[in-house]
């Protein structure tokens, strides 16, 4: 009885499981169009060494569309992110680049997305203020052109094809504040000096009843 | 009262044999309870079980809550692949001491002290998450979080005080498990928590730390509870019963030597390192594997890692109370071949869930194999107070040590490096599971026999009393190993339960 309830519990969360599966499958990065987009990113403070901080420096972002571009008509929106240049995907198997579409992890961090007007053929720009959680590293910017059933086809990005030009370096928030430090200590040494405390109580309680 | 056989005599000094009035359950002849009863918080035995399983629980949760929320920790601190794996074999490591530690400390001052003391100075450890900045101090932090599951050791002892031998199997194991459970509850409970710390406004990198402080004021809250609820033995606390001259007071070095020279423990450490072990590493790397090789989404996934953990309510207690039913009819040789049939299965399972190549068999697998780990974990722990009566501490600490071993030894063999993929790894920690599982052919007691070997002539009084000196005998030191010889008969199967006079 009680295997019987077990083997049907599991099947239920296997179908469970099934349906909540990932996105779409098999739509490649080398299968959208190269340079469709011309982006370029300028941190707010540029030179040798300089490391953004996260929360307080901006980019200031320009694109248009290339004239290379074929498939321009189907653009319908412009999907702007933030992605992780080669030095900081070693040794972390969660930021990897792949092929597939829906498997790639290299551009997690949203900038902006808009929705494509085709009669404005010049460069527009913005302004983008650093996330307070964007992690430490080295980034680049890519645009991503979707169509209307949310498949991206093109794409542009602001360094080269082998991600090494134009790149710029983040420092991330610590995410400490003194006030928390503050009540972690407050907490801990409350919590050991209860325990003296009843332990000191308790041993002279029994010394008392023992002189009893 | 009290008579017995041979060399003994005289009266059970300091055990009561008044079975009438003076508490809720009916009790045996060191007032330990003989029925467990679920629901009840009646001092002490039943109180005792529920204090002693949520404090357990609470440290669980607090080992393995950094585990959900290494998303956002990784970032947070730029750590790399290594360092995250570094850290979960460091929140494993630190126990290792620990529970040696703990083992000790309940054959000398008791398993109250113990709990408390542990869990309540652990907490600064648990908020100091607040202060962590890189990958240095995040492993060092987990580490010394993991100092603080060697309340195991402490919740295994204090059963044995309050429960009587038949159903030891039971009660360890449904505290044990219940515990182990926190290793479930966290995977759940704190990316919730962190959830509504980031609605209230925090941002990400602030809210994980913010988290922590749950764990931490839990542990504070149940270290309270464990000494103004708690008491150390059914007739009150060691302290006072101690200056009443009840307990006697013995000598740490004496223990330790009647732990590590008799075979079994050993035994038994190497089994519970992959058992217990597996478990604990499984815990870690099963989310990231289910996310990683059948593109589950994240909530997905840390369901499925939850489910392994949670399985622990029915699963840990399930093998304890197998080897009860195996003992009731077979003894003690019951018990040991219960064990090695669930562990084994167990590892069996592993290996499946590692050749496993569709998402379905791979759950089922992985629920078939969490039943047989934890089932078997339970099993251990029916066996071990038969070990020693005298030591039963330090070898309740040396198995959970053990335990703990296994786990980080399994992390850095197979799952630190890239020589295998995940799915390999489960399936060569299955294939070590069953070599690991075999040593416990060996184990033999003189008195009930072993799985393939028949007893000899030796009585159960004689083997706990011998590990007690001629000048120990003379202060009536050996009385409480004793008593337990006379409750432990039942372990002779069948026919020994019908020789037995109360």
């Amino acid at each position: 009885m009680a295997i019987k309830k077990l083997l049907f519990a599991s099947l239920l969360i296997c179908s469970m499981i099934q349906s909540s599966h990932g996105a779409t499958k098999e739509r490649l990065f080398t299968d959208l169009e190269k340079g469709s987009l011309e982006i370029t990113a300028t941190p707010s403070r540029t030179g040798e060494g300089v490391v953004l901080a996260a929360g307080i420096d901006k980019l200031s972002i320009t694109w248009k569309v290339s004239s290379t571009a074929t498939k321009e008509p189907e653009f319908k929106t412009i999907k702007v992110k933030l992605c992780y240049a080669p030095v900081s995907q070693v040794d972390r198997p969660w930021r990897k680049t792949h092929n597939e579409l829906f498997k790639d992890k290299s551009c997690p961090h949203k900038i902006s997305s808009f929705s494509y007007d085709p009669t404005v053929k010049t460069a527009q720009s913005f302004d983008y203020t650093l996330e307070r959680d964007i992690p430490t590293g080295t980034y680049y910017v890519r645009a991503y052109a979707v169509d209307a059933i949310d498949h991206e086809v093109a794409f542009g990005q602001s360094t080269n094809e082998a991600k090494t030009t134009n790149l710029f370096s983040v420092q991330a928030i610590s995410g400490r504040h003194k006030s928390l430090d503050i009540a972690s200590v407050c907490f801990s040494v409350f919590s050991v000096v209860a325990l003296v405390v009843f332990f000191v109580n308790e041993k002279r309680k029994a010394k008392i009843e023992q002189s009893k | 009262m009290g008579d017995s056989i041979g060399d003994t005599g005289s009266s059970m000094h300091g055990v009561s044999t008044d079975k009438t009035g003076k508490y809720d359950l009916p009790v045996d002849l060191e007032d330990r309870a003989t029925v467990f009863k679920l629901f009840s918080f009646a001092k002490p035995h039943m109180r005792t079980f529920h204090l002693s399983w949520i404090s357990f629980s609470t440290c669980f949760v607090s080992t393995f809550a950094a585990a959900p929320l290494v998303p956002i920790i990784r970032e947070n601190l730029n750590l790399t692949k290594q360092d995250v794996g570094n850290a979960g074999v460091a929140s494993v490591s630190g126990s290792i001491f620990s529970r040696l530690v703990m083992g000790a400390v309940c054959d000398l001052l008791g398993p109250r002290y113990g709990c408390a003391f542990l869990v309540m100075l652990s907490a600064p450890t648990v908020f100091s998450m607040s202060f962590v900045s890189g990958a240095a101090g995040f492993i060092t932090v987990r580490f010394m979080i993991g100092f603080c599951l060697a309340t195991f050791v402490s919740c295994q002892y204090w059963m044995s005080t309050m429960f009587t031998s038949k159903i030891i199997g039971l009660v360890n194991g449904t505290a044990a498990g219940w515990g182990n459970m926190g290793g479930g509850i966290t995977q759940l409970l704190m990316p919730v928590v962190y959830e509504i710390i980031r609605r209230c406004g925090a941002t990400a990198f602030t809210a994980w730390r913010i988290a922590f402080f749950v764990p931490g004021w839990l542990h504070i809250i149940m270290g309270i509870l464990v000494l103004t609820l708690g008491q150390d033995l059914p007739g009150g606390n060691r302290n006072a019963v101690e200056k009443k001259g009840k307990v006697v007071q013995d000598k740490l070095g004496k223990i330790m030597w009647c732990a590590v020279s008799n075979y079994r423990t050993w035994i038994f450490v190497l089994l519970y390192g992959y058992s217990m072990g597996v478990e604990l590493s499984t815990d870690n790397v099963i989310a990231e594997y289910f996310f990683d090789r059948f593109h589950l989404k994240l909530h997905t996934a840390g369901i499925i890692a939850a489910s392994f953990g949670m399985a622990n309510f029915f699963a840990r207690p399930a093998g304890g109370y197998a080897s009860d039913l195996a003992a009731k009819y077979f003894g003690m040789r019951g018990r040991l071949w219960a064990l090695w049939i669930i562990q084994t299965a167990g590892g069996l399972f592993c290996v499946w869930l590692g050749r496993a190549n569709t998402l379905v068999t791979a759950v089922v697998a992985m629920i078939l194999f969490s039943l047989g780990a934890q089932a078997a974990c339970g099993a251990t722990f029916a066996i071990v107070p038969f070990v020693s009566r005298r030591a039963l501490g330090i070898i309740s600490g040396l198995t959970g040590a053990g335990g703990n071993f296994g786990s980080g030894l399994t992390q850095l063999i197979f799952f630190s490096t890239s020589r295998f993929t995940t799915e390999q790894g489960l399936t060569w920690m299955g294939v070590m599971i069953v070599a690991c599982t075999l040593p416990v052919t060996l184990c033999h007691f003189p008195q009930w026999g072993s799985m393939f070997l028949p007893p000899s002539t030796v009585t159960t009084e004689q083997y706990y009393v011998s590990e007690w000196s001629e000048e120990e005998k003379e202060k009536n030191m050996h009385l409480g190993s004793l008593a337990f010889a006379k409750d432990a008969e039942s372990e002779g199967g069948r026919r020994a339960q019908s020789t037995i006079i109360v």
